[in-house]
């Protein structure tokens, strides 16, 4: 019914890397304060992107002949671990080296992956995903952008929304529909890669309640796309969406996104004189809950690298992990106002302010909460 | 017992044996007065309460990673007879050189630790791998229970509410076993007592909203005598507090971290509360 995944550890070899990274990061992201590194998921920094693509950090699990690092999923976790942790701004090559990648290798042709694969290596190939529309959010099936055969390619119209990136990057792979109408759901659903200079495309930036503008609407009108613009098979988009999305949920993206908040926190925790119980406790909880996080994450990561695709145990772990996730702004908050004569650093209260305003999105992307439990449900047997 | 059985093998066996002789019926016979002697008279001649001990004392010379799947099953079946912190104490006894009481050994003072601490994330250690199992099985019987049960004309478990409340049971059951494997993770008969921290934290965590979940999807009948699943959230709620609740521990861990020169919480999971 549920199984339990064997506990592992990182081997040596890419444990190794650790290091490497950490002294990079020191330097790369020297005198950036805590509520500017705790926009790492959304933080968009093409200079930062290229320059880890300069150390080889891009890519790092493709195979060498592209351009890639050829390291396995556990190299990733580490590399992965170490810049959300410090709060590194991937956001630029985020899901290139997270998604659109993997998605050419598993599906692209040889023509594709030689054009698309050591570009995203170098970082001179930013990818955003064209999936939620104003009407198809949680009920993806339901997507209208359409792309039409036409005698040499695709004619593309349509709207994106929600699309984080779209105004930084180089392409788009988007989930449209290819053939039949929205009512036929999730079949003629086919997933297409759109460079983003073409004419007809409209980007629109939207601006978030902290102020920022990282996600963005797109829309398509009369873009004309070249045949080779499908990748994989044409009515095949939901499936390999779906296998997508599993490996996106997968990574140990989904436990570190108020790390800097956390890690803030207990910086001023030890500057103290006297540290209160209920916060001693909050702390022991944080960690303990991470830890067990992370070790579920490891052994998810196990999987992949034997090739398996455990999609229940992801959902389940990115569920818990946004809960986490969640938790600490509001906790922390109520544990810092619990003594509302004690003197807070301003650093410590904007980054608070920051999560706290971006927390309720932790659980949105990549699958609502109530969405991943229904995905759970299902790998329980229960429809 | 077999030098060369494999994890799955021992745990098995000492399923095989939990099957005949505790079942839910002889669950309740014992817990309403019955004596626990021939039960306990079965485990003795498997062996298995001596796993952790030396081979030339008669054991199997087991760490305890390898005794995890049995502490387990002990929960699952909801065994009413002291075999995981026997086989834990006879381990401290021989540890101390000490000659180990007759037959089952329920948790005490008297059970030779180095110190008073020790004994106790021990126990906790035990009193976790014991909950995780009744955690398991108040989970399965409910979801047993979601999809046999007919309401509206059509199994409760299709009906988005209910099953967001299994999605919950089944993530947090998830964490509770992860949480103790990693507790359990020593190559020796003791634990790590942070990591036994860990494991009873995290556990204890997950228990009440487990217990709580599986009476919610049942209704009334969960809470009778009858129904299976009060052998299990009785236990989950004793298990919950025995040897500390999860604040407890939590407590500890956060003093340790703290106290601790590594300068994020990351570094802390990695070098204190990974196995």
């Amino acid at each position: 019914m549920l199984g339990s995944l064997p506990l592992v550890s990182i081997p040596p070899e890419d444990e190794a890397l650790r290091p490497a990274v950490r002294a990079f990061l020191k330097d790369a992201l020297k005198g950036r304060p805590r509520d500017v590194l705790a926009r790492s998921w959304v933080g968009l920094d093409a200079d930062f992107s290229r320059k880890l693509a300069a150390k080889g950090w891009v890519g790092i699990t493709f195979p060498e002949e592209y351009g890639g690092g050829g390291r396995s999923p556990y190299a990733r976790f580490v590399l992965v671990e170490e810049l959300l942790n410090a709060g590194a701004p991937v956001y630029a090559h985020w899901i290139a080296d997270r998604q659109s990648g993997p998605l050419i290798l598993k599906y692209g042709t040889d023509a594709q992956k030689d054009f698309y694969l050591p570009k995203i290596c170098k970082g001179e190939a930013f990818f955003c995903i064209g999936m939620s529309e104003p009407t198809a959010g949680s009920d993806l099936a339901s997507v209208r952008t359409r792309a039409v055969k036409t005698d040499n390619g695709w004619l593309l119209n349509g709207q994106k929304i929600w699309t984080s990136g779209a105004n930084i990057s180089q392409y788009m792979v988007a989930l449209v529909r290819t053939s039949g109408e929205p009512e036929d759901r999730n079949k003629g659903l086919s997933q297409i890669i759109i460079d983003m200079s073409l004419p007809g495309i409209d980007v629109r930036p939207i601006k978030d309640m902290s102020g920022d503008s990282h996600f963005n609407e797109v829309f398509f009108d009369d873009v004309v796309l070249a045949e080779d613009a499908l990748v994989g098979t044409e009515g095949q988009g939901w499936q390999q969406v779906t296998s997508e999305l599993a490996f996106e949920r997968s990574g140990p993206e989904r436990i570190y996104s108020s790390i800097q908040l956390l890690d803030g926190w207990l910086d001023y925790l030890k500057s103290r004189p006297v540290i209160s119980e209920a916060s001693t406790v909050l702390i022991g909880k944080f960690a303990t809950h991470l830890a067990v996080l992370r070790a579920m994450s490891l052994a998810i990561t196990d999987q992949l690298t034997k090739g398996l695709s455990p999609a229940t145990e992801a959902a389940l772990v990115k569920d818990m992990g946004t809960e986490v996730e969640q938790a600490i702004p509001t906790l922390i908050a109520d544990a810092l106002a619990s003594e509302p004569d004690a003197p807070v650093p301003d650093e410590l209260l904007r980054t608070l302010e920051y999560v706290t305003l971006m927390s309720p999105t932790f659980s949105l992307r990549g699958g609502t909460r109530e969405i991943l439990r229904g995905i759970i449900a299902r790998g329980l047997g229960l429809r | 017992m077999e030098q060369m059985m494999t994890d799955d093998l021992l745990a098995n066996a000492f399923e095989r044996l939990l099957q005949t002789h505790c079942t839910p019926a002889h669950v309740r016979e014992i817990e309403n007065g019955a004596s626990p002697d021939s039960l306990w008279e079965e485990i003795e001649q498997s062996g298995f309460a001596d796993a952790l001990i030396s081979e030339d004392k008669g054991g199997a010379d087991l760490a305890l990673r390898d005794v995890f799947p049995l502490v387990l099953l002990c929960g699952r079946y909801a065994l009413p007879v002291p075999m995981a912190e026997t086989m834990v104490a006879r381990a401290a006894y021989a540890a101390a050189g000490q000659e180990a009481p007759k037959g089952p050994i329920l948790w005490s003072d008297d059970i030779p630790f180095e110190t008073p601490e020790v004994r106790r994330s021990t126990g906790a250690l035990v009193a976790a791998g014991l909950l995780v199992g009744a955690l398991e099985r108040a989970f399965e019987i409910t979801v047993e229970f979601a999809n046999d049960r007919t309401q509206f004309g059509r199994p409760i478990g299709k009906f988005q509410a209910v099953q967001q409340l299994l999605s919950i049971m089944a993530e947090q059951t998830f964490a509770a076993k992860m949480a103790a494997e990693i507790g359990f993770a020593s190559d020796g008969w003791m634990p790590d007592p942070l990591l036994a921290a860990l494991a009873k934290s995290r556990t204890s965590d997950a228990a009440a909203l487990v217990s709580a979940h599986a009476h919610a999807v049942h209704g009334a009948i969960g809470a009778t005598e009858e129904y299976d699943l009060q052998l299990f959230t009785r236990r989950i709620q004793q298990g919950r507090t025995a040897f500390g609740s999860e604040t407890y521990w939590n407590r500890l861990i956060g003093e340790t971290v703290i106290a601790s020169d590594e300068e994020g919480v990351l570094d802390n999971i990695r070098q204190s509360l990974s196995a």
